[in-house]
C-alpha cells in the first residue's frame, strides 16, 4: 500500500501536473498514503532533515473528541481529511452521486523560515460526480501550499478552503463550494444528528500495530440542497450526503497494500460505516465498522464482524483492472449487497498522478429490496499497473 | 646623344640579313618546319618570299625578326648574330633596324595616327620636334596627313595599312618585314599599298622582305623567292 | 520566327556557356565562389539566428508557459500582498508567484537564472517546467534544496546531491541540487527552488519579482492589462509574455540586422563580379556573338542566353552557398552561442535547424541578383548592331549620360537618407543610404575616370602614355574592374574608420569610466550579491586605501515592451564632467541637488528625453521625480542607464548596499596588497571582483578587438573578391590585347616596357579607385559612424581616421592591382602570345 501510495503521490507531481489534479490515492477517505511518502523520499535523499514521527502529534485511545474544536484542523497531526460523499437527485429525476474531499498534510519543512509561502501545511482536493445519465465521472484536483489566506485549514471548527473552492460549518449547515473543470458544486448540507464516533469515541485502529489509528468521525444522513451545474448548465439538487472528518500521523501499517471502504446511509434513517484494510495476498489485515440504528444507538463493529465478498467483477477497458463493483457486505447484524449506481466509477488519473482507483455511490439492497444508498471506495486493485 | 640609326648602319657594306643553314622544328617528331635556309639579303634590295599556307613563312619571319630562335643556323642582322642575344639586345635591334607591317590591321585603336606612327620614334627616344618633323613628313609620304590627329579606330582598312607603313619605315629601319600587307584589301587599294611600300623602300637606305602568297603582290619586288618543303629558292620557272 | 523557340535560345546558351567554361574555368570558379561566400554568409546569419531565436523563444515559452499577463517588477521585487491580491481577483484563473533572480556564484563572473516558484500553481502555467519536479516535491519543500536545467548542470560541473554555493550579499550560502532536469524540461541553464527557500535563502522575505496570470475564460486580457497597470505599484508593470519574449529577441535585432547586410554586401560584391565578368566575356565574345546575331539569333535569344549565363553562375554559387552557409552556421553555433557572439542572448547548445523554404530563398535571391549582374552587359550585347560585333573593332561602351545622372541623384538621395531617424528602431534609412551613396558613386565612376584620364598630362615616357591612352580609349572596360574594388574598398575604409573611431572613442571612455586604481564588482546582473554598509566601512578601513566610492546598480522597468534601464547610484564628487563622460550638461544650477539625473544616450534615443525634462523614476515601489542634468556615453548598455547621487538613491530607498566601488590607492599601497586586503576584510569576498583599472582597460579592449575581428575578416575577404575582379578585369583584357602586346613586341617594345605599361596601367587605375574609394568610404563611414551606429546601438562615437592603417591598406591595394596587372600581362605574352599578331581577330 505505501509502496504504491508513495508511487501514486510522487507521479502525482511528476506528470505533466496540470494544476487542477490532486494526488490520486487521496479522493479516498481512507487514504492515507499521503502521509507515508512526504517524509520517505526526504529520508531515502538523506537531504531534508531528519524525518521523526515524534514531531507529529500522536492518535491515542482514551482521548475524547471536543466540538466545535475537533471540526476544525489538527495541524500538529500529519495528515487530517475532510470527505463528503452523497447521492444527488435533480428535478428531473436524474440521480448522481458527489464525492468532496478536503486534505490536509504537514510536510517535513523547514519550520524557521519566515517566508509566507513555506509550507506548513499542504492542501489538497479532490471532487467528482459521477453522472450515469452521460455515463461519465467529473472529476477536478487541487493542491496548495497552505498560507496567505489562499488556502487553509482553520483550526476551532470546520473552514477549509483552497483559492475558491472551500467547505465550512455554520451551526448544523455545511456549505461545500467547488467550480470545477466543467462542473461546480454548491451544496448546503445539514446534519441532522450530533457526529458518530467510529471506533472507541473516535479512536479508530487501522492496524495490527498500536500507533496505526486516527481519530475519526462521521455525521451520517446529511440533507441536500442546492445545485449542480454540468458543462455550464445548472440544475437545483436535493439529496443526502456522508461526513467524514479523519485525522492521523500513522494510519496504515507498512504491509498494506489497499481497502475497501463503505459509507451508506439507510432508508430506515440508520447509517453503516465498515472498512477492511488489505494486505498483499488480498487477505483482510484489519477491519472494523460502525453501525448507527435509526433511535441513535451506536454499535462499533470489530474485525470479526466484517466481512466483504466480492461478487461481481468490473474490468476496466482503459486500464484492465477488474474491480469487485458488486459485493456481498455483512457488518455485524447488517448483511446487504451493494449494487453501483453504474460500473465505470474509476478514477483514472494515470497520467497525471499514476493511480487507478475505484470511488463510486452504491445502492445497499436487502434481500434485492433497496435499504440504503451510500459511496464504496476500493484503492489497491492496480498493482500490476506500471507506475511511473 | 641621339644619332639616327641610319647614321649608324649606312657606313657598312654587310649584308642587312645574312641567313645560314637555318632550321627550325616545332615538335621533335615531325620534321622540321624549316631547314636549310639560306638568304642573303643587301642594302636596296626589296625581295618577295612566296609559299603556300603552312610552308613556314610566317616562322621564319619571327625568326628574322628575332622574336623566335632557330634549331641550327644563324640570323645575322646588321652584322649581329640574332641567334647570340639575350631577348632584349634583340628587341632593341629590332626596335631600331626593323619595320613591320602586318596583315591585320593591327594599329592602337585608342591612339591618333599621328600617335601610331610616332611609337617607334618614341621608343628610339627620339626628342621633339625631330620626332614630329619626322611624323609628319612620314605621314605625308603615305599620303595621310591629314588624318594625323584622327584616332587610329576610325580609319578604313586601307588607311590603317598606310598607317602601318608609315609606322614601319618612320624610324628608317635597315630592314622592313611585311607580311601580306594587303591580304585584308581590295585589289585597288592593294595595288597602292605595294607601290606604296616598295617606293618607301626603295626611298629609304634599307632592304625589304615582302611575303605573300599574291603572285600580283610579289611582282612588285626586285626578285621573288619560293619557300617550298625543299627551302627558300628562286621561283620554279614554267 | 521559328529561333524563338527556348530551344533554340538553349543551344545558343550552351554553346555560349560551354565556350565560356572551357576558357575560363578558373574565372568563372572565383565568380561562383563570390556568390558562394555572399550566400553563404547570409545563409549562416539566418539560420544561426533563427536557431537562437527558435531557442530562445522556446526557453521563454517555457520560461512564461501559458501565462497572459506577466506582472514583472522591478529587480529588487515588490511587495507579495500583490500576489494575494491578484491571487484573489475574479478575473485570474490562476496566479503563480515567481520570484526570478540571476544568483552570484563565488568564482564565476556568469551568474545562474533560478526561479523560486510554487510547484503547485506553476504546474498550471508551466507545465512543460514544473513536469519533473514532482520526484523531488518534498525535498523542494523542505527548503535549501535547488533543482538544476541539465545545462546549468553541465555548466557548473554539479550533479544529483552536490551542492551549489550562492553569494548573498557579501556572504556564500549553500544549496543543495536535488536532481538535475532532462535536457528536454529546459534547454537553457536554470535553476528552480521552491519560493519559500528562494526567498529565505536569497534574502527577499516578502518580495516577488514576477507574477504569472492565466485570466479566467472570457476575459479580454488586453483590456484586463491595461487596467491592472493603472492599479499597479510604481516601477511594475503588467506585460504580454510574448513582450518578454520580443524584449528578448528586439534587444539583438540591430545585430542581427548589420551581420545580415554585411553577407549583402558580400553577395553585392559577387553580383559585380558577374557584371565585370559577364561584361568582359561579352566584350570578348562579341564576334561570337555577331554571329549568333547574323546566323539568325534573335536579340531576345541573345539576351536570354547571356543572362543566363549570369543566372547559372548565380544558381550554382547560392547552391554551393547555402551548403557552405549551413556548415558554417553549424561551426557557429558549436564555437560561439547562438547570438554570434554579441553575447545579448544567452542561449547554450543550440541547434541547427534546417530551414529549406528560407534557403530555398537564399538560392533565389543568388541566383537573381547575379542574373541582374549579367543582365545589363547582356541587354548591350544584344543591342549590339550585329554588323559591327562582327567587324569586331574594339569599339568600346560609351559613358552614358543617364547613368551620370542617376548616380548624381542617387547621391542625393543617399546624402538625404541619412538625415532620417529609424524605421522600426532599426537603422533601414541609414543603409539605404550607404546603398544609394554607394551605387550612385559607382555610376559616377566612369565619367570621373574618362575626365580624369582626359586631363592626364602627357609624361612624355613612352610606356606611361601608351598606358595612359590605352586606359582612355578603354573607359567603360576599366571601370569595370573598377566599380568591385571601389565597392570592396570603400565599405572597407567605412568599416575601418568607424572601428577604429569606436575603439578610440571607448578608451577615452574607459578612461573616463575608470579613474581609480582599483575597480570592485559584484556579478553584472546578479540579483544577489551586494556589498552592505558594514562591508563598504571594512573596505574603506583597508591599509592602502586612500579614498573609495560605492555605486548601486538596480535594474528599473520603465516600459514593458523595452529592456530594463540601468539605474545607477553612486557618488558625484566634484563637476559632474569629472565623473561621467557627459556629451550634453545643463546649466549648473540644475547639475547639484538631490534631483539632478544624468541620462545615457540610449536612454535618450529611447525614451525621448532632452536636457532640462522632468523625469520620473521608479524607486523603492514609488515614483521619485528627478530633473536631466546631462546626458553621457554609454558604451557598456544600449538600452540606456540612468545615474543619480547615491545621497539621493539612499534617502529615497534607505537602501545602503552597493554592488560596485572605485578605490584610489593612497599612493605607497600596492595594488595587489590592497586587493588582498579587501578580500580578508571580506573574508574571502565571495562573488566580489577585485580588478586593476589598467587590466579592465586592457581586457575590455581586448574583447572589443575580438569582436571586431570577425567583421575584420569578412571585410577582407570583400576586398579580396574585390582583388579577384580586377584580376579578372586585368587577365580578360590581357587576353583581349595579345594581338596588341604581339604588335608592340614586333615594334621593339621591351618585354618589360610591355610588363611596365600593363603594372602602369594597374597602378593608374587601383590609384584612382584607391582615392575614389577612400572618398567614398569616406563619405559612407560618416553615416555608419553618425547614422547607423547611434541608430542601432544608441551611442555616439566620435569620428577618428586611422591614417597609417588606411595609407597602409591603400598602398597595399595598389600593388596588388599592379601585380595582379602584370601577373595577367606576363601570362598573355607568352611565346605564344606573339603569334597572336597574325592572327586575324
Amino acid at each position: 500500500m505505501s509502496a504504491r501510495a508513495l508511487a501514486g503521490l510522487l507521479g502525482a507531481f511528476a506528470g505533466a501536473w496540470v494544476g487542477t489534479v490532486a494526488g490520486a490515492p487521496l479522493g479516498t477517505p481512507v487514504d492515507v498514503p499521503v502521509g507515508t511518502p512526504l517524509t520517505v523520499p526526504a529520508a531515502a535523499a538523506g537531504a531534508a532533515p531528519a524525518a521523526s514521527a515524534r514531531r507529529y502529534a500522536t492518535v491515542l485511545p482514551g482521548h475524547a473528541l471536543e466540538f466545535p474544536r475537533d471540526f476544525g484542523s489538527h495541524p500538529q497531526f500529519r495528515t487530517e481529511w475532510w470527505y463528503v460523499t452523497g447521492w444527488l437527485q435533480t428535478r428531473k429525476g436524474e440521480l448522481l452521486g458527489f464525492q468532496i474531499t478536503f486534505f490536509r498534510t504537514r510536510p517535513d519543512v523547514d519550520e524557521t523560515n519566515p517566508s509566507a509561502f513555506t509550507p506548513h501545511q499542504l492542501l489538497i482536493a479532490h471532487c467528482a460526480v459521477s453522472d450515469p445519465t452521460r455515463g461519465r465521472l467529473w472529476q477536478d484536483q487541487r493542491i496548495r501550499r497552505a498560507g496567505l489566506g489562499l488556502a487553509q485549514a482553520r483550526e476551532g471548527d470546520t473552514e477549509v478552503w483552497i483559492d475558491d473552492w472551500r467547505l465550512q460549518r455554520r451551526g448544523a449547515d455545511y456549505s461545500a463550494r467547488l467550480a470545477a473543470d466543467g462542473f461546480a458544486l454548491n451544496l448546503t448540507l445539514s446534519a441532522t444528528r450530533p457526529p458518530m464516533e467510529n471506533g472507541q469515541s473516535g479512536f479508530s485502529r487501522k492496524g495490527p500495530a498500536a500507533e496505526s489509528a486516527s481519530y475519526y468521525y462521521s455525521i451520517p444522513q446529511m440533507q441536500i440542497a442546492g445545485s449542480l451545474t454540468r458543462a455550464g448548465k445548472t440544475d437545483p439538487v436535493v439529496g443526502t450526503a456522508w461526513f467524514d472528518h479523519e485525522w492521523s500521523s500513522d494510519y496504515l501499517d507498512p504491509g498494506a497494500t489497499g481497502w475497501d471502504w463503505i459509507g451508506i446511509n439507510l432508508d430506515d434513517g440508520g447509517a453503516l460505516m465498515a472498512f477492511r484494510i488489505r494486505g498483499a495476498g488480498g487477505e483482510t489485515r484489519w477491519a472494523g465498522g460502525t453501525l448507527e440504528r435509526p433511535d441513535g444507538r451506536v454499535r462499533t463493529l470489530d474485525a470479526a464482524d466484517i466481512d466483504f465478498t466480492p461478487a461481481r467483477r468490473w474490468l476496466s477497458p482503459r486500464t484492465g483492472i477488474a474491480y469487485p463493483v458488486v459485493w456481498h457486505v455483512r457488518a455485524g447484524p447488517e448483511t446487504i449487497d451493494l449494487e453501483p449506481l453504474m460500473d465505470d466509477q474509476e478514477n483514472d488519473t494515470r497520467l497525471t498522478t499514476g493511480a487507478v482507483y475505484w470511488e463510486g455511490a452504491v445502492r445497499a439492497l436487502r434481500g434485492g429490496l433497496p435499504v440504503g444508498r451510500g459511496y464504496l471506495e476500493l484503492t489497491g486493485y492496480g498493482e500490476r499497473l506500471r507506475i511511473r | 646623344m641621339w644619332t639616327p640609326p641610319e647614321a649608324r648602319g649606312a657606313v657598312t657594306d654587310t649584308p642587312v640579313l645574312h641567313i645560314e643553314g637555318l632550321c627550325r622544328r616545332f615538335r621533335a617528331d615531325r620534321p622540321p618546319i624549316l631547314e636549310g635556309i639560306n638568304l642573303t639579303l643587301r642594302q636596296g634590295e626589296y625581295l618577295a618570299i612566296m609559299g603556300e599556307s603552312g610552308v613556314g613563312k610566317s616562322t621564319l619571319l619571327n625568326l628574322l625578326a628575332g622574336l623566335d630562335r632557330p634549331d641550327a643556323g644563324r640570323v645575322v642582322l646588321e652584322g649581329a648574330d640574332l641567334s647570340a642575344l639575350d631577348d632584349d639586345a634583340a628587341t632593341l635591334l629590332r626596335r631600331r633596324a626593323v619595320g613591320f607591317v602586318f596583315q591585320a590591321f593591327h594599329v592602337l585603336p585608342y591612339l591618333t595616327v599621328e600617335q601610331n606612327v610616332a611609337l617607334p620614334l618614341e621608343l628610339l627616344s627620339m626628342p621633339q620636334p625631330e620626332r614630329g618633323r619626322r611624323t609628319a613628313e612620314m605621314l605625308d609620304a603615305v599620303g595621310i596627313a591629314a588624318l594625323a590627329k584622327r584616332p587610329a579606330r576610325e580609319l578604313s582598312g586601307g588607311e590603317v595599312q598606310r598607317v602601318a607603313i608609315a609606322r614601319a619605315l618612320v624610324h628608317r629601319p635597315r630592314l622592313v618585314l611585311a607580311d601580306e600587307p594587303t591580304g585584308n584589301l581590295d585589289p585597288r587599294s592593294a595595288s597602292q599599298i605595294l607601290d606604296l611600300l616598295r617606293a618607301q623602300i626603295k626611298s629609304s637606305a634599307g632592304a625589304g622582305i615582302l611575303i605573300t602568297h599574291s603572285r600580283t603582290a610579289a611582282e612588285t619586288a626586285d626578285r621573288i623567292l619560293v619557300l617550298d618543303a625543299n627551302g627558300l629558292g628562286p621561283r620554279a620557272s614554267a | 520566327m521559328a529561333a524563338r523557340g527556348t530551344g533554340g535560345s538553349f543551344t545558343v546558351w550552351w554553346v555560349l556557356v560551354v565556350a565560356q567554361l572551357r576558357e575560363q574555368p578558373v574565372r568563372l570558379l572565383v565568380t561562383v565562389l563570390a556568390i558562394a561566400l555572399g550566400v553563404a554568409l547570409g545563409a549562416a546569419v539566418y539560420l544561426t539566428n533563427t536557431a537562437a531565436l527558435a531557442e530562445f523563444g522556446s526557453a521563454t515559452k517555457r520560461l512564461f508557459g501559458d501565462a497572459d499577463v506577466v506582472v514583472r517588477g522591478p529587480r529588487d521585487g515588490y511587495s507579495e500582498d500583490l500576489f494575494v491580491q491578484l491571487a484573489r481577483d475574479p478575473a485570474v484563473a490562476m496566479a503563480s508567484p515567481v520570484l526570478e533572480l540571476e544568483v552570484a556564484l563565488p568564482g564565476r563572473r556568469d551568474t545562474l537564472k533560478v526561479l523560486g516558484l510554487d510547484p503547485f500553481r506553476a504546474a498550471a502555467l508551466q507545465p512543460a517546467l514544473i513536469g519533473e519536479i514532482g520526484a523531488h516535491l518534498t525535498e523542494l519543500l523542505a527548503g535549501n534544496g535547488i533543482l538544476l536545467s541539465d545545462s546549468a548542470a553541465r555548466e557548473l560541473d554539479l550533479r544529483r546531491g552536490g551542492t551549489l554555493p550562492v553569494s548573498v550579499g557579501s556572504g556564500t550560502r549553500i544549496l543543495k541540487v536535488l536532481d538535475v532536469l532532462s535536457p528536454a524540461a529546459y534547454p537553457q541553464p536554470l535553476g528552480l527552488m521552491d519560493v519559500a527557500a528562494a526567498q529565505w535563502a536569497f534574502g527577499r522575505i516578502g518580495r516577488l519579482d514576477r507574477i504569472d496570470l492565466r485570466l479566467n475564460p472570457g476575459v479580454d486580457a488586453e483590456r484586463y492589462r491595461r487596467d491592472l497597470a493603472e492599479r499597479l505599484p510604481a516601477g511594475v508593470l503588467a506585460v504580454a509574455p510574448e513582450v518578454e519574449r520580443d524584449r528578448a529577441v528586439s534587444l539583438t535585432r540591430a545585430y542581427r540586422l548589420n551581420l545580415n547586410m554585411l553577407a549583402l554586401v558580400a553577395l553585392l560584391t559577387g553580383a559585380l563580379l558577374v557584371f565585370s565578368t559577364q561584361s568582359l566575356s561579352v566584350l570578348r565574345r562579341r564576334r561570337s556573338l555577331g554571329l549568333l546575331r547574323a546566323l539568325g539569333v534573335t536579340r531576345g535569344q541573345l539576351q536570354r542566353a547571356l543572362v543566363g549565363e549570369g543566372a547559372a553562375l548565380g544558381a550554382l554559387g547560392a547552391l554551393l552557398g547555402v551548403v557552405l552557409g549551413t556548415f558554417m552556421a553549424a561551426l557557429m553555433l558549436r564555437l560561439l552561442s547562438g547570438d554570434l557572439g554579441n553575447g545579448q542572448l544567452r542561449v547554450l547548445g543550440v541547434a541547427l535547424h534546417l530551414a529549406p523554404l528560407p534557403m530555398l530563398g537564399f538560392c533565389a535571391i543568388g541566383t537573381v541578383v547575379a542574373g541582374f549582374g549579367g543582365w545589363v552587359p547582356a541587354r548591350a550585347a544584344a543591342l549590339q548592331p550585329a554588323a559591327r560585333s562582327l567587324k569586331g573593332g574594339d569599339q568600346d561602351y560609351t559613358v552614358g549620360h543617364s547613368s551620370t545622372l542617376l548616380g548624381v541623384a542617387l547621391l542625393s538621395a543617399g546624402a538625404a537618407l541619412a538625415f532620417l531617424p529609424r524605421l522600426a528602431g532599426l537603422p533601414l534609412f541609414g543603409y539605404a543610404s550607404v546603398a544609394a551613396l554607394l551605387f550612385g558613386a559607382v555610376l559616377l565612376v566612369p565619367a570621373l575616370t574618362a575626365w580624369l584620364l582626359k586631363l592626364t598630362p602627357r609624361s612624355g615616357r613612352v610606356v606611361l602614355d601608351t598606358a595612359v591612352a590605352q586606359l582612355r580609349g578603354n573607359v567603360a572596360l576599366s571601370t569595370l574592374s573598377l566599380a568591385c574594388i571601389i565597392v570592396s574598398f570603400s565599405l572597407m575604409v567605412a568599416m575601418a574608420i568607424m572601428v577604429y573611431s569606436f575603439r578610440d572613442s571607448f578608451d577615452r571612455w574607459l578612461g573616463k569610466l575608470l579613474p581609480a586604481d582599483i575597480q570592485l564588482r559584484e556579478p553584472v546582473g546578479n540579483d544577489t550579491a551586494f556589498l552592505s554598509d558594514g562591508d563598504q566601512a571594512r573596505i574603506a578601513a583597508v591599509v592602502g586605501v586612500g579614498r573609495v566610492e560605492f555605486r548601486r546598480t538596480r535594474q528599473l522597468y520603465l516600459d514593458p515592451a523595452r529592456a530594463p534601464v540601468t539605474l545607477v547610484a553612486r557618488d558625484m564628487p566634484g563637476p559632474p564632467a569629472d565623473n561621467l563622460p557627459l556629451v550634453q550638461s545643463a546649466p549648473p544650477q540644475l547639475q547639484t541637488g538631490a534631483s539632478a539625473a544624468w541620462i545615457s544616450e540610449g536612454f535618450q534615443d529611447l525614451y525621448g528625453y532632452r536636457i532640462g525634462d522632468p523625469l520620473s523614476l521608479p524607486v523603492a515601489g514609488r515614483q521619485a521625480r528627478f530633473v536631466i542634468a546631462g546626458i553621457w556615453r554609454d558604451y557598456a548598455r544600449t538600452t540606456g542607464a540612468v545615474v543619480i547621487t547615491r545621497r539621493a538613491y539612499v534617502a529615497l530607498s534607505g537602501d545602503r548596499s552597493a554592488t560596485e566601488g572605485s578605490v584610489w590607492l593612497d599612493g605607497r599601497a600596492s595594488a595587489a596588497a590592497v586587493d588582498a586586503g579587501i578580500r580578508s576584510a571580506l573574508a574571502g569576498g565571495g562573488t566580489l571582483e577585485i580588478f586593476a583599472s589598467t587590466a579592465i582597460r586592457e581586457r575590455s579592449l581586448q574583447i572589443f578587438d575580438r569582436a571586431f575581428a570577425i567583421t575584420y575578416a569578412l571585410e577582407a575577404i570583400a576586398v579580396l573578391i574585390g582583388l579577384a575582379g580586377v584580376s579578372f578585369a586585368a587577365s580578360s583584357t590581357a587576353l583581349a590585347r595579345r594581338a596588341e602586346f604581339g604588335m608592340l613586341r614586333h615594334v621593339g617594345m621591351l618585354r618589360r616596357q610591355v610588363v611596365g605599361m600593363l603594372a602602369g596601367e594597374g597602378i593608374l587605375m587601383s590609384l584612382f579607385g584607391v582615392a575614389y574609394g577612400l572618398a567614398l568610404g569616406a563619405v559612407l563611414s560618416l553615416v555608419l559612424v553618425y547614422v547607423i551606429n547611434r541608430q542601432s546601438f544608441n551611442w555616439s562615437i566620435d569620428l577618428a581616421v586611422p591614417w597609417w592603417q588606411l595609407g597602409l591598406l591603400s598602398v597595399t591595394l595598389v600593388l596588388a592591382a599592379a601585380l595582379t596587372a602584370i601577373w595577367s600581362g606576363r601570362a598573355a605574352m607568352s611565346a605564344e602570345a606573339l603569334r597572336a599578331v597574325r592572327e586575324d581577330w
